[in-house]
C-alpha cells in the first residue's frame, strides 16, 4: 500500500509542462498536510496523548483527583505482576473469548449458508439475524438479564428447566457468552453472507459438470473460498471478546457476578481507575491489556502475511 | 425521477442540514433538555441510591417538598445502587461537575476524601432550616465530622433483620405469648427453630432466605456473627491484623451449615420466596415496606444472637455536599433546605423501615406504633460496622475483596478455614496499601478523623 | 441493484422442492429463536410490574396494559436521553464523516513529507480503544475540562482509525484518470476532493456513515465513563445505570430498551440493503 501510495505524483508529472506546475505547487506539506490535520488533531487529543498520558501514569501513584501524582518507578508493574485478581479477571476475558470465538464462528456460517440457500424472503432471515446487533449492548444485556433471572425468567420457564444462570460462577459466564452469541453473532453472519454472494456461480456450475455432489461442493469449494473471511471474522472476534466489558456488567448489575466468575479485565481495570481511584495503577494494568492486544493483533498481521507469501 | 424526486431530495437535504446544526447547537448549550426547559428556577440537582420502597418514600418526600417549596425545582436521580454509584459522584466531583446534593452511606464519607470531593456543611443554614446537633445521638452526629468540620447529615440507621412469618412459625410452635419469635441464643436452638420451621413450611420452598450469592449480604451477615463473637479486625493504632481466623471459621462454618443443611435454594429469589410461603428471610430493614405492601403476617428481630451476644450490621444513610468549586448562593441554600425538610419529616422514611437519625421523630407516638419497626427499633443500640479505615464502608473496597470470599465458602466452593485464612491475608494487604487520595496507609491516618 | 430484481422475477418462478421446504421450515424455526427475546421484551413492556414478576412467568400479558410506556415517558428521563442520543450520534456521524473522508483522501491522493510514518502511527491506533486505554483517556478528558460534557462524549469518538482505512482504500481505487482531467482544467486539490471525489464515493461515505452512526448510537463504555450527570446521558447509559427510583421494574426497562433499540431496527428494515452493505463493506475491509 506505501508503494502506491508514493508513486501518487508520477502520472501526473507526465502531463503537458503548465498542468504539472500547477499539480505540482498546490502538492507538498501544504495540502496533503492540510487534508489529514483535522483528523491527526483529534486522533493525536484522543489517541496518542492518552496512550503516552497512560504510559506516564503508570509509573506514578496518581489518583482520582488529576492531582498531586509522584513517580513511583516500576511499582505498579512489580504489583500487578503479582496480582492474583487481575490475573485472574485476564482469565475470565479469555476463558469468554475461548467460548465465544469458536461458537460465533461456525454459528454465523451456518446461519450464512442457511439464509443463502433459502430461496424465498431472504430480507426475513437477513433481518432476524441481524436485528440484535443493532440494540445497544445494555439493552441486550437488560433483555437476558431478565430472561436468565430464576423464577420470573422465561429462558429457564420456556426450557423446563431451572438453572441458576446468574448466581451460580459455574454458569455466569455462560448466561454471558450465550447473550454476546445472540447479540453479536448477526455482525459475523453478515460477513459471511456476503462472502457467500461474491463467490463466483461459474466455479459450482463447473463442478456440477464435474458431477460433485453437494458436500463436495461445499468442501471443495465453498470452505476454500471461505477462508479469508474467516480469518477475518475469528481476528475481530478475539479482539472484541478481550475486551468484554458491557454485557456482562449489565447482567450482573454491574458487580463482578457470583464469587467473581464474570469479572473481566476491563471492569477489574476501570474498578481500580474508578472505584479505587487508583488511577496510577489502572493505567499500569490498561499498559499491560495494551500490549496483550497489540500481540494479537499484530500476530494476526503475521499470519496473514506469511499466509500471502505462502499463497504468492 | 423528475421533479417530486428532486424535491423529496431537497427537503431530506434540508431536514438533514437542520438535524445537523441542530445537534451541534444543542451540544454547545451543552445542559441537556432538563436543565434548559427549568432555568428559570433555582434547580437542586439530588443523586441518589434509593430505588424499591426507599425510592417510593423518597418520591413522596421530594413532591410534599416540592409542593411546599414551589421556587425550588428538585431534579432527583436514582442511579444504580453500590460501587456504580459512588464511583459517579466521586467521577463528578472529580471533574467539577457534581451535583448540588447527594446520598452517602456514613461509613464510606471518610474514605471519600472530605475537603476534596465533599463540602461541609453550613450549620447556620441548617439551623436555619430547622436541624441542630441537639436533634442526633452524638456518636452518629460525630461520625459525620471531620476535622471539626460536618460532612454528612445523617438521615438514618438501617440494618439488617431476620424475618419471619408469623403464619408459618405459630404453626411450628416457634411464637411466643407476644406473638413474636421466641428469642435463639445459641447455634443449635437456631438450627432447631430452622427444623421445626421446615416440618411446617409449604413444600418446594426455601426455609431462610439468606442470598447465599450476594457478597454485600453475605459481607453484612458475616460482620454481624462475627461481632457477636467478640472479633475485631485491626489493633487501635492499625498497625497489625487482630483477625481471629478461628472465630471467623465458626462464622463461615454456621453460614455454610444453612446450606448443607439444605434450608437454602442458593439462587432462589429470597423476596418471592418469603412472600409465597417460605418461613425466614434475612433482608435489610428496607424490604418492610415489600413485606407490608404484600400483606404478610410477619415479624422482623435483629439476626439472632446465636453467638450469644446482641450484634446486627448496620450503616447509615446521610446526605453530603459533593465538591463544587463555585458552591453557595439559592442553589446551595436550596441544597441546605430540602437535605433538613427530609430529615425531619422523616417519619414517612421510618415506614420504609429505616430508624430515624433524627431523634424528634424517633420519639413520637407515630413512630412507635409502627411495625414491626418496635420490634427492632433497639438493634440501633447493639451495631455491628466495618473497622473505621479508609477502605471500609458500605461496598467498600474491603467489602469488594471478602465478600466474595465469605460467598465461595457458603457456596462450597472454598472450605470456611482456608476462607478464613484468605480473609486474613488480605486484611494485611489492604491494611498496609496506601489510600491513593492521600497516600497513607490505615496506620498513617489514611483520611480518617 | 438489476440482478436482484432478476433474482426477484426469477425467484417467484421457482417451485417448492423439498430440500426448499426443509430448509425454509428450519430457517423460520431458527429466526423465532432470535426474534423470541424482543418479542418477549415487547410483550412484557404490556404487562403490569406484578405480571411482569410473576413465578411462573408467561409470554403473553393477560392484561394488556400501557402502564409501563406511559410511567417511561412521565418520568422524562427517557425523552432527554434520546435527544441526546441522537445529539451525540449526530454530532459523531458528521464529524467522522468529514474528518476521515479528507484524511483517507490525504493518505491516499497526496503527498507530504513523514506521510507514511503518520500513516503507520495512525493504523497502531486501530488496537486503541476507550476499553483499552479507558482510565487514561478520562484523565485526558477531566484535565480537558470536558467531563459530564458533551463534547467530552463526542470528540473522543471521532477519531476512528478504521474509516479512515476503510476511505483510504476506496479513494485509492478511484481512477487517477478522473483526477488528472480536472486539474488540466485548473482545479485544485480542494475542488477535485469536494467536486470529483465526493459524489464519487457517496457508497463508501453510505457506509461509514452507517456504521458510525449505529456504532455510536449504542456506544456504552465511553459515555458510561465521561458522564455521571443523568441529564446528559444517551439511551443506553442512562437505562443501565439510572434506575428508576422505584426498584427494578421489569416491564419499564423492557420498555425503555425497546425505545432506544426500535428506531435502529426500523431504519434497518427501511433501509436494509445500504445498511447490510454498509457492514459487509466496512467489516470486509479489515481484510
Amino acid at each position: 500500500m506505501t508503494t502506491s501510495a508514493q508513486t501518487v505524483i508520477a502520472p501526473a508529472r507526465a502531463r503537458t509542462a503548465t498542468a504539472t506546475a500547477t499539480v505540482r505547487r498546490k502538492e507538498g506539506f501544504q495540502h496533503g498536510g492540510w487534508f489529514v490535520a483535522p483528523f491527526v488533531a483529534l486522533f493525536a487529543l484522543f489517541v496518542i496523548w492518552p496512550l503516552l498520558r497512560g504510559i506516564w501514569l503508570s509509573f506514578t501513584d496518581a489518583n482520582i483527583s488529576g492531582e498531586g501524582a509522584s513517580f513511583i518507578g516500576l511499582d505498579n508493574y512489580r504489583e500487578a505482576l503479582d496480582d492474583p485478581m487481575m490475573w485472574d479477571s485476564l482469565g475470565h476475558s479469555a476463558y469468554f473469548t475461548l467460548l465465544v470465538v469458536p461458537c460465533i464462528t461456525v454459528l454465523a456460517f451456518l446461519l450464512a449458508m442457511l439464509a443463502h440457500h433459502i430461496e424465498r424472503g431472504k430480507w426475513i432471515w437477513r433481518l432476524c439475524f441481524f436485528a440484535p446487533f443493532l440494540l445497544p449492548s445494555t439493552v441486550a444485556a437488560n433483555m437476558w438479564q431478565w430472561l436468565f433471572t430464576q423464577g420470573i425468567g422465561l429462558f429457564n420457564e420456556t426450557l423446563g428447566i431451572d438453572t441458576p444462570w446468574l448466581t451460580d460462577k459455574s454458569y455466569a459466564m455462560l448466561a454471558v457468552v450465550i447473550e454476546t452469541l445472540w447479540w453479536t453473532v448477526g455482525f459475523s453472519f453478515l460477513l459471511y453472507l456476503a462472502a457467500l454472494q461474491g463467490i463466483p456461480a461459474h466455479l459450482y456450475e463447473a463442478a456440477k459438470l464435474d458431477g460433485a455432489n453437494a458436500w463436495h461442493r461445499m468442501v471443495h469449494i465453498t470452505l476454500p473460498m471461505l477462508r479469508t473471511i474467516t480469518g477475518l471474522v475469528v481476528a475481530l472476534q478475539v479482539l472484541a471478546s478481550l475486551q468484554l466489558f458491557d454485557q456482562a456488567v449489565v447482567m450482573m448489575d454491574f458487580g463482578p457476578g457470583p464469587e467473581l466468575s464474570t469479572r473481566s479485565f476491563v471492569q477489574y481495570t476501570l474498578e481500580q481507575g474508578f472505584t479505587s481511584y487508583r488511577v496510577g495503577y489502572a493505567s499500569a494494568v490498561s499498559i499491560i491489556f495494551f500490549v496483550i492486544i497489540a500481540v494479537v493483533a499484530l500476530a494476526r498481521m503475521w499470519l496473514l502475511r506469511t499466509r500471502e507469501e505462502a499463497t504468492r | 425521477m423528475g421533479r417530486p424526486g428532486l424535491n423529496r431530495r431537497h427537503l431530506l437535504a434540508t431536514a438533514g442540514g437542520l438535524a445537523v446544526a441542530g445537534s451541534f447547537g444543542f451540544a454547545a448549550l451543552g445542559t441537556g433538555a432538563d436543565a434548559l426547559a427549568s432555568s428559570a428556577r433555582t434547580r437542586v440537582r439530588y443523586w441518589n441510591l434509593f430505588s424499591g420502597g426507599d425510592g417510593a418514600n423518597m418520591i413522596a418526600m421530594l413532591d410534599a417538598f416540592r409542593k411546599e417549596t414551589p421556587g425550588i425545582d428538585v431534579k432527583d436521580s436514582t442511579l444504580q445502587w453500590g460501587n456504580p454509584f459512588y464511583t459517579k459522584l466521586a467521577m463528578a466531583a472529580a471533574g467539577n461537575r457534581a451535583p448540588e446534593l447527594g446520598v452517602m452511606h456514613l461509613g464510606r464519607v471518610a474514605g471519600f476524601s472530605p475537603g476534596r470531593l465533599l463540602d461541609p456543611w453550613d450549620m447556620d443554614l441548617l439551623a436555619k432550616y430547622g436541624v441542630r446537633q441537639e436533634d442526633y445521638h452524638p456518636a452518629l452526629w460525630n461520625r459525620g465530622v471531620i476535622d471539626g468540620k460536618l460532612y454528612a447529615l445523617p438521615l438514618d440507621i438501617h440494618v439488617q433483620l431476620c424475618f419471619y412469618r408469623k403464619d408459618v412459625l405459630r404453626k411450628a410452635g416457634l411464637l411466643g405469648d407476644d406473638g413474636r419469635m421466641i428469642p435463639v441464643t445459641s447455634t443449635t436452638e437456631w438450627f432447631d427453630v430452622l427444623k421445626k420451621a421446615r416440618q411446617a413450611q409449604k413444600k418446594g420452598l426455601q426455609t431462610i432466605g439468606l442470598w447465599t450469592n450476594d457478597q454485600n449480604f453475605q459481607w453484612w451477615f458475616f460482620v454481624a456473627f462475627y461481632t457477636q463473637l467478640g472479633g475485631t479486625w485491626f489493633d487501635d493504632a492499625n498497625t497489625d491484623v487482630t483477625f481471629d481466623a478461628d472465630k471467623a471459621t465458626q462464622v463461615l462454618e454456621f453460614l455454610r451449615r444453612h446450606v448443607t443443611d439444605g434450608y437454602v435454594i442458593p439462587g432462589a429469589p429470597t423476596g418471592e420466596q418469603f412472600i409465597n410461603g417460605a418461613p425466614f428471610t434475612w433482608e435489610g430493614n428496607w424490604s418492610v415496606p415489600v413485606f407490608s405492601g404484600a400483606k404478610l403476617d410477619y415479624g422482623a428481630t435483629p439476626l439472632p444472637p446465636v453467638f450469644g451476644r446482641q450484634a446486627t450490621h448496620a450503616e447509615s444513610h446521610s446526605f453530603v455536599l459533593p465538591h463544587q468549586a463555585g458552591r453557595g448562593g439559592a442553589p446551595n441554600e436550596a441544597a441546605h433546605r430540602l437535605a433538613a425538610y427530609i430529615v425531619r419529616h422523616a417519619q414517612q422514611w421510618a415506614a420504609g423501615g429505616h430508624i430515624p437519625a433524627y431523634t424528634p421523630t424517633l420519639s413520637t407516638d407515630a413512630y412507635k406504633k409502627l411495625t414491626p419497626q418496635n420490634e427492632y427499633v433497639q438493634a440501633m443500640d447493639h451495631q455491628a460496622t466495618e473497622p473505621k479505615v479508609w477502605f471500609a464502608g458500605s461496598t467498600g473496597i474491603l467489602a469488594q475483596d471478602l465478600g466474595p470470599i465469605v460467598v465461595s465458602s457458603t457456596m462450597g466452593s472454598a472450605r470456611p478455614d482456608a476462607a478464613a485464612r484468605r480473609m486474613k491475608d488480605r486484611l494485611a494487604t489492604l491494611l498496609a496499601s496506601k489510600n491513593p487520595m492521600d497516600g497513607q496507609t490505615a496506620a498513617q491516618g489514611g483520611a480518617v478523623a | 441493484m438489476s440482478s436482484t430484481q432478476i433474482r426477484l422475477t426469477t425467484r417467484t418462478r421457482r417451485p417448492w422442492t423439498p430440500s426448499q421446504i426443509v430448509l425454509t421450515a428450519l430457517g423460520a424455526v431458527v429466526s423465532a429463536v432470535f426474534v423470541a427475546p424482543v418479542a418477549a421484551a415487547l410483550f412484557t413492556s404490556f404487562k403490569s410490574e406484578a405480571e411482569a414478576a410473576e413465578i411462573p412467568p408467561h409470554w403473553l400479558p393477560q392484561d394488556w396494559t400501557g402502564q409501563a410506556w406511559q410511567a417511561l415517558f412521565e418520568t422524562g428521563n427517557i425523552t432527554d436521553w434520546f435527544v441526546n442520543s441522537l445529539v451525540v450520534s449526530v454530532c459523531v456521524t458528521t464529524v467522522v464523516l468529514l474528518v476521515s473522508a479528507l484524511a483517507g483522501y490525504g493518505f491516499a491522493r497526496t503527498e507530504f513529507r513523514g506521510k507514511s510514518v503518520l500513516m503507520g502511527v495512525v493504523m497502531s491506533g486501530l488496537m486503541i480503544s476507550p476499553a483499552v486505554l479507558g482510565v487514561p483517556l478520562f484523565t485526558t478528558v477531566q484535565q480537558m475540562g470536558m467531563v459530564d460534557t458533551y463534547w467530552g462524549m463526542i470528540l473522543p469518538q471521532c477519531a476512528p482509525a478504521a474509516m479512515v482505512y476503510i476511505l483510504y482504500k476506496f479513494f485509492q481505487g478511484i481512477p487517477r484518470e478522473l483526477e488528472e482531467a480536472a486539474f488540466i482544467d485548473g482545479a485544485g486539490r480542494w475542488r477535485v476532493f469536494f467536486t470529483i471525489i465526493l459524489p464519487l464515493s457517496r457508497p463508501s461515505l453510505a457506509a461509514v456513515g452507517i456504521f458510525t452512526f449505529i456504532a455510536s448510537w449504542n456506544n456504552f463504555l465511553w459515555p458510561y465513563m465521561v458522564t455521571n450527570n443523568p441529564d446528559l446521558m444517551t439511551m443506553p447509559n442512562g437505562i443501565a445505570t439510572v434506575m428508576n427510583s422505584y426498584g427494578i421494574q421489569w416491564a419499564q426497562l423492557m420498555a425503555g430498551g425497546l425505545m432506544a433499540g426500535l428506531p435502529l431496527i426500523i431504519v434497518f428494515v427501511f433501509f436494509q440493503r445500504q445498511i447490510v452493505a454498509g457492514v459487509a463493506h466496512t467489516g470486509l475491509a479489515g481484510q
